[in-house]
């Protein structure tokens, strides 16, 4: 188990230097690692390392931990292995937010906050859908999500109609997912919100792990389930608003990475959280370095370059052993 | 202790009421077998007495405490409720199953285990004799080593008053043998224990007091040579019953359908 970890956390860190060392600028190894040694340096690779690729990379490896995490939060709480931290409606109401911000023509820098916004109220609205005496109903928290993103997708589509030829690029960019052009301010404003996310996580996370039992025998050990429910709902939202707020909407990532924690370290919910975080925090790092480096010197689109090389891999761990009937194996 | 009362209990689902004027005495040690058919409430009465639920009308009290006083930390101190049902645990150790008993014993948002807690995890094991399958996952177990499982996880509460709902259904009869004995060793001295059992033989073989349930009222609430009367039992159940006693021991057996009830012609 020990070994599983040292290797989860090296993963990490691999991912990250790889992912400052390569860039749509070619820049020799040596000059990267001067430009690291030397922050303060005015050299072209010292700008471009420092105030490009580190805060990029770090958001990346913040946008894979934060959707990683509220994705096995929500399915834990769900209990249903096709959750994903979309499901409660926030890219869907950031996402529609954001194409009526720019069809009305919203300056930039308020975009992220009005994609935040909208993505904690629509999950909230959501939430007060689901709502079962104190508590939710997971059938209907599903229904809700799921009914409410069609709408507001169909509102996506009206405004990029509208928009016409073009006129939609901005909107097209957010909701495809990318890091390009995120600083250090972009991390400061939306990285205190998934803190927040993190302490309600770390909070409900014991109470989640004994309602891996079902509601029934969580209640008797003394489990409070509503309690539960709300914590993680709130956890979930926050890390999944706060990473669209930084990065767009980039799916894949929290459906998927859950999977793969469990498969290393079980289904304990504590382990699965730590491990789910790890392996997001390598995954998005990863493709993104694809995204920067594979059309160079264009960028792919981050939720594609994910797709493409994530759900073939993912396929493949799922089919060669077991099969889609054990879904939360390890 | 474990001195459990119900007071006048009446039990509702919406508006319907399922069973009214409940009154029960049960000892600390005693070990109750809820009888009755399909439906009555025998469910919904253990959930009334853990707590889950709330009742339409009485009290229902555990050592002098209403029960729905407690808060439900310490409810699942005092009370342990193993209702078997919860078939979709996925991934779960046998061992991680037995630990949720404690949760109710540290601070819920703390994440590690105390020794304590880990020792009263493998004694519960320990005593349904499920140590050696501590490792192994719940989803690969039978169903009679599932039901230990859940005894065990009764048992790691600690708890005064154990509840059980139907803990040998699906078992064969020696598995049902080895849940019954040890449901026979857990209540004892201060550990009360209420089963809700179908077979009524089994209920025969190892009650103290038998609670025998029927048209919406508590029939009967006595010792099993008492309680298990055919005449209370075609009552409760609409069947006509034959009592035997084989070895000593009273032996109830449905009286079947008359020869002449057999539809012929088939």
């Amino acid at each position: 188990m020990i070994a599983r970890w040292s290797a989860l956390a090296a993963l990490v860190a691999c991912a990250c230097t790889l992912g400052v060392f390569v860039g749509s600028s070619a820049l020799a190894p040596a000059e990267v690692v001067a430009a690291l040694l030397h922050p303060r340096a005015t050299s072209d690779a010292a700008t471009i390392v420092w105030t490009l690729r580190v805060p990029r990379v770090l958001g990346a490896a913040f946008v894979g931990a934060a959707l990683a995490m509220s994705g096995v939060l929500l399915q834990g709480l769900l209990r249903n292995p096709l959750v994903d931290p979309f499901l409660t409606g926030v890219s869907a109401g950031a996402g529609a937010a954001i194409a009526i911000a720019v069809a009305v023509g919203a300056a930039a820098p308020l975009i992220p906050g009005i994609g935040f916004a909208a993505g904690l109220a629509t999950a909230l609205f959501v939430a007060f859908l689901a709502r079962r005496g104190a508590g939710l109903d997971a059938e209907r928290l599903i229904l809700a999500g799921v009914s409410l993103s069609a709408l507001f997708g169909a509102i996506v589509t009206l405004v990029l109609v509208r928009l016409g030829r073009g006129g939609g690029d901005a909107v097209l960019a957010w909701l495809a997912g990318s890091l390009a052009n995120r600083g250090y301010a972009e991390l400061f404003t939306t990285v205190p919100y998934a803190v927040v996310g993190i302490v309600c996580a770390a909070l409900a996370v014991p109470s989640l792990n004994a309602m891996r039992l079902g509601a029934t025998v969580a209640r008797a050990v003394g489990v409070d389930v509503v309690r539960t429910q709300w914590l993680v709902l709130a956890a979930a939202t926050l890390l999944a608003a706060a990473a669209v707020a930084l990065a767009g909407i980039v799916g894949f990532v929290g459906l998927i990475v859950p999977h793969v924690a469990r498969r290393l370290v079980g289904t304990d919910a504590r382990a699965s959280l730590c491990a789910s975080a790890l392996l997001g925090a390598a995954l998005v790092p990863l493709a993104d370095a694809l995204a920067r480096t594979v059309a160079r010197p264009t960028e792919v689109p981050l939720g594609v370059v994910l797709a493409f090389v994530g759900v073939p891999t993912f396929l493949y761990l799922y089919t060669k052993s077991g099969g889609g009937a054990r879904l939360w194996g390890t | 202790m474990g001195h459990v009362s119900l007071r006048n209990v009446r039990l509702a689902i919406g508006a319907r009421t399922l069973i009214e004027n409940i009154d029960l005495d049960v000892l600390p040690g005693e070990l109750i077998a809820i009888v009755g058919p399909n439906g009555v409430g025998k469910s919904t009465l253990l959930r009334a007495i853990a707590g889950f639920d709330a009742i339409a009308s009485g009290e229902i009290a555990i050592d002098g405490v209403a029960v729905r006083t407690l808060s439900g930390r310490d409810r699942s101190r005092a009370i342990a409720l193993a209702t078997g049902d919860a078939d979709h645990v996925y991934g779960a150790r046998v061992r991680d199953v037995v630990a949720a008993g404690r949760f109710s014993y540290r601070a819920w948002w703390d994440w590690t285990e105390s020794d304590d807690d880990r020792k009263a995890t493998l004694v519960a094991l320990e005593r349904v004799d499920l140590a050696a399958l501590a490792d192994r996952r719940f989803e690969s177990l039978s169903s009679g080593e599932r039901q230990r499982v859940w005894l065990a996880l009764a048992l790691a509460q600690d708890a005064r008053v154990v509840l059980l709902d139907e803990p040998t259904a699906h078992l064969d009869p020696r598995y049902a043998l080895d849940v019954l004995c040890l449901m026979r060793g857990i209540a004892r001295d201060t550990t009360t224990a209420f089963v809700v059992l179908h077979d009524l033989n089994e209920a025969a073989m190892i009650a103290d007091r038998v609670a025998v349930f029927g048209n919406g009222r508590l029939l009967a609430f006595a010792p099993p040579g008492i309680a298990l009367d055919p005449e209370i039992l075609e009552n409760a159940y609409g069947v006509a019953f034959d009592r035997v006693v084989v070895d000593g021991a009273v032996r109830v057996l449905p009286r079947g359908y008359r020869a002449a009830s057999i539809p012929t012609g088939i």
